[in-house]
């Protein structure tokens, strides 16, 4: 079976202030596929994931420059020409971040956070959808009884994996994962791993990590950053 | 051994200076309650009046200090209405939309606003007042709107400066949150920022209320009166503690009289202490709605 591209990369040159920390990458990653994000750090592995869904915007003085295009529904947007708008781009490409961050409020409104930004309305249909991305999560049964309680107590690994639920509940079709497993212990990591690979029906993943093994373990593929670009290992 | 010496130094230092801070306070309270408890009583707010009927309006207060303590509520509620949008308002653009060129230049403005001397500002409320009595109508006059309007003024920096800084203060990875999910940047400030800069914003406010109840200087020259009763409008004059405990310990012409300028005292510290527990129960109920439920 032929793997179809779903983000396609092409010369993308990206500065902060006058410092350039991506020089010329070219890139493309399969659709229904984890592709792994390898490199020495300070290479620029978090910035390379944040073109994807122009998390870059945030930050005063960033500049991007290059083509990067994504296959979105049946059509491709490209980001870097602002196609598209933000939020809605945001929707389909969703991140995970190195630490786990749910808001300072129950489980059950994180979850249904992303659907009240997006003008969701409907209980039923809410809750349904809740279920849903905790299920695919692995962590409905686990939190199905405290969800008004604060998603604060909850383990790191737990947190982590609410995280990962909430950016589903939108149902996206790329997930961004930004060493998603490094503050977590190994336990906690393994379910992580586990469920990253079953994500794959859906998303097409891409996930930045130091651990070799765990790259073996989960990516179909792993590119390695480094001062001469991207390159496939 | 020198090191040890003057790291115990510090301590013994920093303990002492803030026992001494306690002591301060404890008889600077201990003072004011030996000098104002015994002229405390109904017959210091309500003069001869019944206090009931003096609370509905029924009888007006002559000899107390019932006038005084509604001016000054009246006092801090409306400046405190007027200052809170503008200065929330101005405090989100600020930290949330402003170019950093803008951001400097508005900065250093609100910096010399705070820097303004309350008297200052008092004239400047007068000023306004004479010149609506010129330019508009008869009825325009020192007045409980302008005072209001001049003690907004004065408090607007608090409450720019609290917004700005508790917004920029929130860690990056919060601010993030919600963009990454989707937000666009109007629902990361309301649902996200400003719930969880409320604590700041609120101390923010909390100063405010406290400098519009005792700021004497502004009121001075802006509308307040010996005695006025009840303001019967915003275009009234009025009485307030801080003024009614000014004149009094200028004036008295016996003990008795200086006893229940302290009897004021007291009561303003009270109304201050029980507005900042209202700021407070208010910021926690309205954390905890925007936060918690649905």
């Amino acid at each position: 079976m032929k793997t179809k591209d779903k983000i396609i990369v092409k010369g993308v040159d990206f500065f902060y202030g006058r410092n350039q920390v991506l020089k010329n990458i070219h890139a493309n990653f399969a659709e229904h596929a984890i592709t792994a994000i390898t490199g020495p750090s300070g290479q620029g592995k978090s910035t390379l994931l944040g073109l994807f869904n122009c998390m870059w915007n945030e930050v005063p003085g960033a500049r991007c420059m290059g083509e990067i295009r994504i296959q979105l529904g049946n059509s491709w947007v490209s980001p870097l020409k602002k196609d598209v708008p933000l939020p809605l781009l945001r929707r389909k490409v969703a991140m995970i971040f190195q630490e786990p961050n749910p808001l300072p409020m129950s489980i059950a409104r994180n979850m249904a956070f992303p659907l009240k930004l997006a003008g969701v309305r409907g209980t039923s249909i809410i809750a349904e959808k809740v279920r849903k991305a905790l299920e695919q999560a692995f962590l409905w049964e686990e939190v199905k009884d405290r969800m008004e309680k604060s998603a604060l107590d909850l383990s790191g690994g737990q947190k982590q994996r609410l995280c990962i639920a909430r950016a589903l509940v939108l149902e996206p079709e790329v997930l961004l994962c930004d060493e998603p497993t490094s503050s977590l212990d190994q336990r906690a990591a393994g379910i992580i791993e586990d469920l990253l690979i079953s994500l794959k029906a859906n998303c097409t993943l891409l996930v930045v990590s130091h651990y070799m093994d765990q790259m073996r373990r989960i990516a179909d593929q792993v590119l390695a950053l480094q001062d001469e670009g991207l390159e496939r290992i | 051994m020198n090191h040890d010496f003057a790291e115990k130094m510090v301590v013994i230092f920093s303990w002492m200076m803030t026992f001494l801070l306690c002591l301060l306070v404890t008889i600077f309270l201990g003072y004011l309650l030996t000098k104002g408890l015994p002229s405390l009583g109904a017959e210091l707010i309500f003069g001869q009046a019944d206090p009931l009927k003096a609370i509905l309006g029924r009888a007006r207060v002559f000899d107390g200090i019932f006038p005084a303590i509604v001016g000054t509520l009246c006092l801090v509620v409306l400046s405190t209405a007027l200052a809170l949008p503008v200065g929330v308002g101005s405090g989100i653009y600020l930290a949330e939309y402003a170019r950093p060129g803008m951001k400097k230049l508005l900065g250093m403005l609100f910096d010399i606003l705070a820097g303004i001397p309350s008297i200052v500002i008092g004239l400047f409320g007068f000023s306004l007042a004479v010149f609506l009595h010129n330019r508009f109508s008869d009825r325009f006059a020192p007045c409980l709107l302008i005072s209001a309007l001049s003690l907004a003024v004065l408090v607007l920096p608090y409450i720019v400066r609290s917004t700005q800084t508790s917004l920029e203060e929130l860690p990056a990875r919060l601010r993030k949150t919600a963009l990454a999910l989707g937000a666009t940047k109007l629902q990361n400030i309301a649902y996200v920022l400003i719930p969880n800069a409320l604590s700041g914003i609120s101390s923010g406010i909390i100063l405010a209320i406290g400098r519009c109840a005792e700021d004497t200087a502004v009121i001075l020259l802006t509308g307040v009166v010996a005695t006025a009763g009840i303001p019967s409008s915003l275009l009234s004059p009025y009485e307030a503690l801080p003024f009614y405990i000014y004149y009094i310990s200028n004036q008295y012409m016996n003990p008795a009289e200086l006893s229940k300028g302290y009897g004021a005292c007291l009561i303003l510290l009270g109304i201050c202490a029980a507005l900042f527990m209202l700021a407070y129960g208010m910021k926690k109920q309205l954390s905890y709605r925007m936060l918690y439920r649905a």
